[in-house]
């Protein structure tokens, strides 16, 4: 089957896809926890702060990961 | 005006059609979960889409001057041939358009360049080696893969935000959906518009209107970019119906999990070098997306007319691509594929008056989906 199939290719693209279709996506699922602590009215002030800080830097990420994306595809 | 010019306008115009279903076929992949969960309104969805359509196809400006290339012998490639193939991929499009099944426009060309090919120059111009690694296995392997990848991502996303009060979860998903989308719809434009710039090039080339060294010329690549965008607009409603509202119920974390997947996976794919199409990879994260939120439901038998479509693209656009070769062949000259072509624009027209019977619009895309891609008929039920 090796003729047919790049190998090579598959695994990369199957580990960078896991990275970006799962793990980004996830992160952006914790940075709206972080939102949503911040936004909870019975949250103390120390979680609030803590939210915000864990909601910007996941969102953080996920947009530098995005801009990796778009930055490598137009290196092509 | 020579026969050749003429026969090379008719081969420009098929193409720049091909190109606007192309884009109209497509916007389903990007838009149709963003457009299903409300995230966007359908027209503004469909018109962000366009913009983003129409800039990929700027930036990306390395434009190969090829034809399924490394699947038919190059040396077998006549404008003819080219225009029997786009013959074919325009006729399978519009035809998958009609019935609402999300298909792979990449495959469509391909399969009616390979038809007309084999006809063309016998079955020895065409590589079975590529056909297999550069079409069939990636378009096994990526809708299982992408699903696999939206499946996780579904799961870990509900999971993660289960505490999260609905209202902020929707509407901080619909947000990440809307980026998530406007990835899918760049990579879009710069991945497909560039096909069909390669395929006029190419019949510049093999005319003689440009040398080899001159690349594609700058009003290629803005008529291929405005034509892509233009059908992005016009957006085909019936497709996006099916993958928005028929494959599975979506939610906006559902939907964000999928475009997520989809992004991902194309922008590695294409990085990788590895082939894929566009419509396989969005297709199979909405499925894993259905699938990744327990006892949510996934139409399997619209799943599984999908999948047949897919099946019989390649053969199907072969068969009308060769058909097509063969009509203009026995015609002859220009006057043969003035007759294709003439053949071509009724059975266009045709589906076009067909689908107006039963209208899928911007306004009654997101109907509830009763079995059929009618959105009507829940009105009498």
């Amino acid at each position: 089957m090796n003729q047919y199939v790049d190998v090579d290719a598959l695994w990369k693209v199957l580990v960078a896809g896991l990275a970006g279709g799962v793990g980004l996506v996830a992160l952006f699922a914790v940075g709206m926890v972080g939102l949503a602590a911040r936004t909870t009215a019975h949250a103390g002030s120390q979680a609030r702060v803590a939210g915000l800080a864990l909601a910007v830097v996941c969102f953080t990420i996920v947009v530098a990961g995005a801009a990796l994306g778009l930055y490598v595809m137009l290196k092509k | 005006m020579d026969a050749n010019a003429l026969l090379l306008g008719v081969v420009v115009i098929t193409a720049l059609a091909f190109d606007f279903t192309n884009g109209f076929h497509d916007t389903a992949n990007a838009m149709a979960t963003s457009i299903a969960t409300r995230a966007l309104r359908p027209r503004i969805a469909v018109a962000l889409s366009a913009v983003l359509n129409f800039a990929g196809a700027f930036l990306s400006l390395k434009v190969a001057a090829t034809i399924a290339s490394g699947i038919v012998d190059s040396g077998a490639v006549t404008l003819t041939v080219v225009f029997a193939g786009l013959v074919g991929g325009l006729a399978w499009n519009l035809l998958t358009w009609y019935f609402g099944i999300p298909s792979s426009s990449s495959h469509a060309l391909i399969g009616g360049v390979v038809g007309a090919t084999l006809i063309a120059a016998g079955s020895s111009a065409v590589k079975v080696e590529g056909l297999m690694s550069k079409v069939i296995v990636p378009a096994v392997l990526s809708p299982a893969f992408a699903g696999m990848v939206a499946i996780v991502g579904t799961f870990l996303v509900y999971r993660i935000t289960w505490n999260v009060p609905k209202p902020i979860r929707t509407r901080g998903f619909r947000l990440g959906q809307i980026g998530s989308a406007s990835m899918v719809s760049l990579a879009h434009g710069m991945n497909d518009a560039q096909k069909t710039m390669g395929v006029i090039t190419l019949a510049l080339l093999a005319n003689h209107t440009i040398r080899p060294a001159e690349g594609t010329p700058f009003w290629v690549i803005v008529a291929c970019a405005l034509t892509i965008s233009l059908g992005t607009y016009i957006g085909g409603w019936r497709v996006i119906r099916t993958l928005g509202k028929g494959l599975t119920e979506i939610e906006s974390p559902q939907g964000f999990a999928a475009e997520g997947s989809s992004a991902a996976v194309i922008l590695a794919a294409s990085h990788f070098g590895f082939p894929l199409s566009t419509t396989h990879v969005c297709s199979g994260s909405i499925v894993g997306a259905g699938i990744g939120k327990r006892l949510a439901e996934v139409r399997w038998g619209v799943a599984g007319r999908m999948v047949t479509a897919w099946l019989i693209t390649i053969p199907a656009a072969a068969l009308v691509g060769a058909g097509a070769w063969k009509g203009a062949d026995v015609i002859g000259g220009t006057g043969g594929v003035a007759v294709v072509f003439a053949l071509a624009v009724a059975f266009a027209a045709a589906l076009y008056l067909a689908a107006r019977r039963v209208p899928v619009t911007h306004a009654n895309v997101n109907a509830e989906w009763t079995g059929t891609l009618d959105p009507e008929k829940e009105r009498v039920g």
